[in-house]
């Protein structure tokens, strides 16, 4: 994008808490916001704080976050001249991106050519293998039926990974272990890949069982300069989806960290990369393999900003608009960082999701410790949408550090309402792989397959929780959001003279 | 939510503690925990009617993305009956005995509430 391009009004294209961490930057910038929004997320944080909203359908991501006619209407009804995607839904369609800006309007990320090469992971491959990247034996046809799909597991070995062409993150992706299972597997993929993308085309890859997922950030600015932001590490998920982030990754030495982030320079600059882009790596018996570049700001982009010192958010929002960043030629990293990912789910029952009203919230600040989150009490987590509910983010001076202030917050941290997976990730910090280093994405399935034990209560805590029982009254989902009356709130009384 | 002193092994605490529809929602040394405060045991997500054997019901609410079985079949403990998609994710429920499909009542691309009944298992 060439020159200046003056921005007033941003679309947030997006719900729960980035919405919320993108209003807040362009408040921050001077900028006014409008929120693009379903019809059931009126209870949610970025609703009460954007400028003005629009609701652009019901809650169906397909006919709201995914529609792109209603989101650019939405945008342009409201005067808005950009909009920001976000992550997830729209962030990494090419065709929005076009439509976006043939609109009149800016589109806050990558080019539609960098979405359109990197966003196919086919294509995308193909790029790597043009300019000598690492990438990993599979399959990547246009013939995607079944007949050829499980022929081709068998030409590459198990085990192999189905993966969807069109998505980032876990959706549509499955392990294929033995030619029995192939099928249905596939078949599955499809499903997921249809529903959550839009489009059912998979490809498959020999999986690597025992990896370690290392990503580096970069950011391409105004100018065409491509700046490398270091890595994170990802190596703690489930079902692919990422639960613990960290950065620096405590897996790598100084050389290897040079070659792997000099990588993904080289490959994102080479494309001309616009805004902020991950580009990911599986990391396995001292070598790592290209799997795939993201286009857009990641869930986990806070852990480089707390060691980098940055705001990504208000760079993507400049660079938008055309202007330099204030940032250094050569970035030194400070500390370690680390994420936890909130997720709206019972740990003591295998993690099934736990959808409901939030009643209350206490989120211990404190000095290093940063909350990004999406709702209030009063406000309802609903099956919808992802039962993302907050991340926290930690920093300190060592990885060490940063892990027993991630504790000791997740040990202050009260939500209820709706459970959460705390006490996993609890368990997970503790764990011997997790604190030394060595977890690999295989770490999850091998030790937290079987989920969390409740704990159990002794006679003398069990006479506690009686005592306690019997001095606490009927609650009400608290808040100030406007959702009804607050009725039985045991605080809202009325002054009087005496 | 209220920070109620309470006494424990001799020391005092204020523990975060609210109820709600039946459930007591506390916050005891580093852990939140939910209460049944009708029977005092821990309060579980999901479908709250007491399981039966053999009746398989929806976890959480979601759509129905495949039904594997047909009324008549004979199937296997851990044999997948239905694929639902929630929050984005599949799950696959599968039977929790050996036994004969006695009724489906779950369909391909319907929404379902948490704890609706999709499948029957009889008795093999």
């Amino acid at each position: 994008m060439a020159g200046r391009r003056k921005i007033e009004k941003v679309a947030i294209a997006n719900r729960g808490e980035v919405a919320v961490r993108i209003i807040r930057a362009c408040q921050e910038l001077g900028l006014k916001t409008v929120l693009l929004h379903s019809s059931p997320d009126t209870a949610t944080i970025a609703y009460r704080l954007a400028d003005e909203t629009v609701c652009i359908g019901e809650a169906p991501s397909s006919a709201s976050y995914l529609n792109i006619e209603a989101n650019v209407q939405g945008a342009l009804g409201a005067g808005a001249d950009a909009i920001h995607p976000g992550f997830g839904f729209l962030s990494e369609n090419a065709d929005f991106a076009e439509a976006v800006e043939n609109a009149g309007m800016v589109f806050v990320g990558p080019t539609p050519e960098n979405i359109r090469l990197f966003g196919d992971k086919i294509t995308a491959k193909a790029h790597v293998e043009a300019h000598g990247g690492p990438t990993i034996p599979g399959y990547r046809g246009k013939d995607q039926s079944l007949a050829t799909l499980t022929e081709e597991c068998e030409r590459i070995g198990y085990p192999v990974i189905c993966k969807a062409a069109a998505g980032g993150g876990g959706r549509g992706l499955k392990v294929i272990r033995d030619s029995k299972s192939a099928a249905d597997l596939i078949a599955s993929a499809q499903r997921e890949a249809q529903s959550a993308f839009g489009s059912s085309i998979v490809f498959l890859e020999k999986y690597l069982d025992d990896a370690k997922h290392i990503e580096v950030q970069v950011f391409g600015d105004h100018s065409g300069h491509v700046f490398g932001l270091f890595e994170r590490e990802c190596s703690v998920q489930r079902r692919h989806q990422k639960i613990i982030e960290e950065a620096l990754s405590p897996s790598l030495d100084e050389k290897m960290r040079n070659e792997i982030c000099k990588t993904a320079v080289d490959l994102t600059a080479k494309a001309k990369y616009r805004g902020a882009g991950t580009v990911e790596f599986l990391l396995q018996g001292g070598k790592f393999y290209f799997m795939e570049v993201n286009t857009r700001l990641q869930v986990e982009h806070p852990v480089t900003e707390l060691v980098m010192g940055v705001d990504l958010v208000k760079a993507q929002l400049l660079t938008a608009m055309g202007q330099p960043l204030a940032w250094p030629k050569i970035f030194q990293p400070r500390g370690h960082s680390i994420e936890c990912r909130l997720y709206a789910e019972n740990a003591y029952q295998g993690g099934i999701p736990s959808t409901g009203k939030l009643l209350a919230t206490h989120w211990p600040h404190a000095p290093g410790r940063r909350f990004e989150v999406g709702f209030d009490p009063g406000d309802e987590i609903t099956s919808f949408y992802d039962p993302m509910i907050a991340k926290i983010i930690v920093w300190d001076e060592t990885r060490i550090r940063a892990i027993q202030k991630m504790k000791q917050t997740l040990r202050e941290t009260v939500i209820f309402g709706v459970r959460t997976n705390i006490p996993l990730l609890q368990e997970i910090l503790s764990h011997k792989d997790f604190v030394t280093g060595k977890m690999t994405t295989r770490f999850f399935e091998t030790n937290f397959s079987k989920g969390v034990e409740a704990p159990s209560f002794s006679a003398s805590e069990n006479k506690m929780i009686q005592n306690l029982s019997a001095r606490v009254s009927e609650g009400s989902a608290g808040g100030d959001n406007g959702t009804g009356p607050s009725e039985g709130n045991p605080w809202s009384f009325t002054w009087g003279r005496t | 939510m209220n920070w109620v002193e309470v006494e424990f092994q001799g020391q005092k605490y204020r523990v975060p503690a609210m109820k709600y529809q039946g459930r007591l929602w506390f916050h005891w040394q580093g852990e939140t925990h939910v209460l049944e405060l009708s029977t005092g045991a821990r309060a579980k997500s999901g479908d709250k009617s007491s399981r039966q054997p053999g009746v398989i019901v929806a976890p959480m609410p979601g759509k129905i993305t495949r039904v594997a079985v047909k009324k008549g079949e004979a199937v296997t403990q851990g044999q997948p009956l239905i694929v639902m998609e929630a929050m984005k994710m599949e799950y696959t429920l599968e039977a929790d005995r050996d036994g004969k499909v006695e009724e489906v009542s779950a369909q391909t691309g319907a929404q379902v509430a948490l704890g609706q009944i999709l499948v029957r298992v009889g008795e093999k």
